[in-house]
């Protein structure tokens, strides 16, 4: 028995343990156990002096010669889901390294918004401000507990192992060009892979803070960065990955997330709000971009008259307390939206609470006063505000519209022969047509989803090299833009019908060709504790499990929703998954605690618990009891969630737990 | 505690020791003291009467302050000081000025120099540009 201490290396976040006299080392051998007085004293005198040395400073209890907690056991090691990357070290490539691809391609027809130099150049003077901001951190102008929120708004976590930085993927829009800078930051500031996340961002888990400037200087070079994805502010504003693409899409959600995005970075009044703030779009009756889980969600729709505006709902969220959003407005015409927008942020900096961050965010401050009253509050803060505030006029409407070019779409004809022909002929093309595709607004176009779940893998990851031949066939096939998904996979989403057959094979030979979108393989799953400080269970581990287990059974079983998360906190969203697995820290034992019902389209809903938590390992097998419950009772056609609200969750609980 | 004016530059000491709301006293000029919490709704009767405002932060992340400094400005037309006191961090200084402050009483741990020099972005908002002037810019006026 007794303690180590340990923290992470402030310059690049290395794991590092006092070894009791000279200081710290990243050899775990060499660290001092200790006792009693000779800990605390040691502590607090590391924790006073070394401040510029080394961030989260602890005593970790050893038993065995090794840490009691699993999770300080991980630190120690690494991600137990990168065997390759175990003890391999902590060096970090040294440069000089290649040019960048921003300095080589365009990408001149991506439906992104086009920046123009004064936008570049915003980027980066943020990416210079870090940089001084590192700079007195190190110094020690800036103490931790100050420097922590300055870089989380730059995207900048301290996970397990290490910094983590977040990168927005604007509402899930980007160019080849971007996706080619990512992945050349994550093979030369990184380990040579990157994570999408549900929320349409790209998590790079090795940088040091020491390069981070750097990184944001080169993402700002390809007009793209980490502001506000992190932090109590405005988040990335998300939406649907066909926007401006889909055929049942009735108004590009692009647009208005796009002026949401310059609204809320640096808003002045808005960057220090109770808690993290977020925004999604859809402009699309289907929802794919679970609006009724935001803070604030839109629906854009057009009127009789043809005018846009949105159906706003407000308060909806996953974490401890999952809540489905209330309306507060049917109908707020679009030239209103930063004006309502605004006295919404504002009724919950002025009220939300800061006495209890599990309930700071707003659905508790609008759960605490009342629908009636907050909408009531909303509505006096909107009416107070001048009837012309910051009006989203025709005019600024098509200034920024014309940002986002038409890609040169071809007018094809109906017919489309190779394709009709790959459908009867060539093996796996027609389930991953059925599967993996959503229909264009123009017609002889198709969108086409990269699944990045291969049978085994982790959920949301892809290494440089698969960045970069993702990024090569959107320039080959779909006007070089790619798209984000909420379901972390992505999307070409302008692929001529005719040309799919290719685009099939190519990605086939890659190995990117799994046919599983919408189905039970394509596992939305967060990091778990595998990466996450938060964390208290390994969902990766599980979601391998179960892709293995179901990938033969997959097309069989149907469309079925299944995510996990790694603790409450429910970024794997397992609140509105069809099945639902949280995974909680029983005793030392990683357990999973499983819901049924969950949904996050235009029927959200929260998942119910059906029953006691099972140990992770018997996870596939109370999965594979609750599949066969639905298929032995389904009827013609029926999908699980459908077969779910039909016969509530008793067969699967009677499947899971029996009788009794 | 050194006060600064709203572009970074010290300021002489102010010897006006500002009360609480409910112990203020008949008469102009006066000086009033909001802890973080307050509305402007409380304070908009008495503003004209006030010379000075001075809104507390008790901790930088606690962001109400600048909630309340806006609709002080914004709102309520309030012209006169509006100070920000307590812990607010250099890198701050641009909000506050868009928030409507005119004034700091810089925390001991970050001294007047540290508030100077600092290039800031924030100072220009995306949307300011984009607005041409119009609505959010107008916080800068």
């Amino acid at each position: 028995m007794g303690s180590t201490i340990t923290a992470n290396r402030l310059t690049d976040g290395v794991v590092v343990w006092h070894d009791g006299q000279r200081g710290w080392t990243t050899d775990r051998a060499e660290a001092a156990l200790l006792e009693g007085e000779a800990l605390d004293g040691l502590l607090a005198r590391v924790r006073r002096d070394d401040q510029q040395l080394a961030v989260d400073i602890r005593g970790v209890e050893i038993e065995d010669g090794v840490p009691a907690e699993y999770r300080e056991r991980l630190r120690a090691q690494g991600p137990s889901v990168r065997g390759d990357l175990l003890r391999k070290g902590h060096d970090w490539a040294e440069g000089p390294f290649p040019p960048p691809p921003s300095r080589s391609h365009s990408s001149p027809h991506a439906g992104i918004y086009r920046y123009d130099e004064a936008d570049r150049e915003f980027l980066r003077q943020r990416a210079a401000q870090f940089g001084n901001q590192v700079e007195r951190r190190l110094k020690g102008e800036l103490n931790e507990e100050e420097f922590k929120p300055l870089r989380l708004m730059n995207g900048l976590y301290l996970q397990l192992h290490g910094y983590m930085l977040r990168v927005a993927i604007p509402y899930g829009v980007l160019s080849s060009t971007q996706l080619r800078q990512m992945a050349y930051i994550a093979r030369h500031y990184d380990r040579g892979y990157g994570h999408f996340t549900t929320r349409q961002n790209i998590q790079f888990n090795w940088p040091r803070l020491t390069d981070t400037p750097e990184i944001l200087r080169l993402l700002a070079e390809a007009d793209i960065h980490g502001i506000q994805t992190s932090g109590n502010c405005v988040r990335n504003v998300t939406t649907d990955q066909y926007a401006g693409a889909a055929a049942d899409e009735v108004v590009d959600p692009r647009l208005y997330a796009e002026i949401l995005r310059q609204y809320s970075t640096d808003h002045p009044e808005f960057t220090y709000l109770p808690r993290k703030f977020k925004i999604a779009i859809t402009g699309s009756e289907q929802d794919r971009a679970a609006i009724r889980v935001h803070d604030i969600g839109l629906i854009a729709r057009r009127n009789p008259a043809g005018e846009v505006g949105f159906e706003l709902h407000a308060g909806g969220g996953l974490g401890r307390t999952p809540i489905i959003a209330t309306k507060l407005r049917d109908w707020l015409p679009a030239q209103d939206l930063l004006r309502y927008v605004e006295a919404v942020l504002r009724v919950y900096n002025a009220l939300g609470r800061r006495d209890n961050i599990y309930k700071a965010r707003i659905k508790i401050l609008i759960r605490e006063t009342g629908a009636e009253e907050f909408r009531r509050m909303v509505e006096a803060e909107f009416a107070a505000l001048p009837a012309d505030y910051a009006l989203l006029t025709d005019d600024l409407l098509a200034a920024v519209g014309a940002r986002f070019e038409e890609p040169p779409f071809q007018a094809l004809p109906e017919a489309a022969p190779a394709f009709d022909a790959a459908l009867a002929q060539l093996p796996g093309f027609s389930d991953w047509v059925a599967r993996n595709t959503h229909p264009h607004r123009v017609p002889g176009y198709i969108s086409a989803t990269v699944t990045l779940k291969p049978a085994g893998g982790i959920p949301g990851d892809a290494t440089a090299e698969e960045m970069e031949l993702i990024a090569g066939l959107s320039e080959q096939y779909s006007f070089g833009e790619l798209r984000v998904s909420h379901e972390q996979n992505l999307i070409l989403p302008h692929v001529e019908k005719e040309a799919l057959p290719v685009l099939y094979a190519a990605l086939r030979k890659a190995g990117l060709a799994d046919a599983n979108a919408g189905l039970v393989t394509n596992i939305i799953a967060c990091p778990g504790m595998d990466y996450c400080a938060l964390a208290t269970a390994r969902a990766i581990p599980v979601a391998q499990r179960l892709s293995e287990r179901f990938a033969a059974r997959e097309a069989e079983i149907g469309p079925l929703d299944l995510n996990i998360s790694g603790c409450i906190n429910a970024c794997g969203q397992h609140h509105i998954g069809h099945i639902g697995l949280l995974g909680v820290n029983r005793n030392g034992e990683e357990v999973y605690q499983i819901t049924l019902g969950g949904a996050s389209d235009e029927q959200a809903a929260i998942g119910g618990i059906i029953g006691p938590a099972v140990p992770s390992e018997d996870v596939p097998d109370a999965i594979g009891k609750i599949v066969d419950a639905y298929v032995a009772r389904r009827t013609e056609g029926e999908r699980f969630i459908d077969t779910y609200r039909r016969l509530g969750a008793a067969p699967f609980k009677e499947a899971v737990y029996g009788a009794h | 505690m050194a006060l600064i004016d709203i572009a970074g530059r010290e300021i002489p000491a102010d010897d006006r020791v500002p009360l609480a709301l409910e112990e203020l006293p008949e008469g102009q000029g006066l000086a009033v003291l909001l802890p973080a919490g307050t509305l402007a709704e409380e304070v908009a009767p008495l503003l004209p009467r006030l010379a000075l405002v001075v809104v507390e932060f008790p901790k930088f992340r606690d962001g109400r302050g600048f909630t309340l400094g806006r609709a002080l400005r914004e709102r309520h037309g309030f012209t006169g000081d509006i100070r920000a006191a307590g812990h607010v961090i250099p890198d701050q200084l641009a909000l506050l000025r868009q928030c409507g402050f005119s004034s700091i009483a810089t925390p001991a741990e970050h001294p007047p120099a540290q508030w100077q020099g600092l290039k800031d972005p924030t100072q220009r908002q995306l949307l300011q540009r984009l607005l041409g002037g119009e609505g959010v810019a107008r916080a800068q006026a």
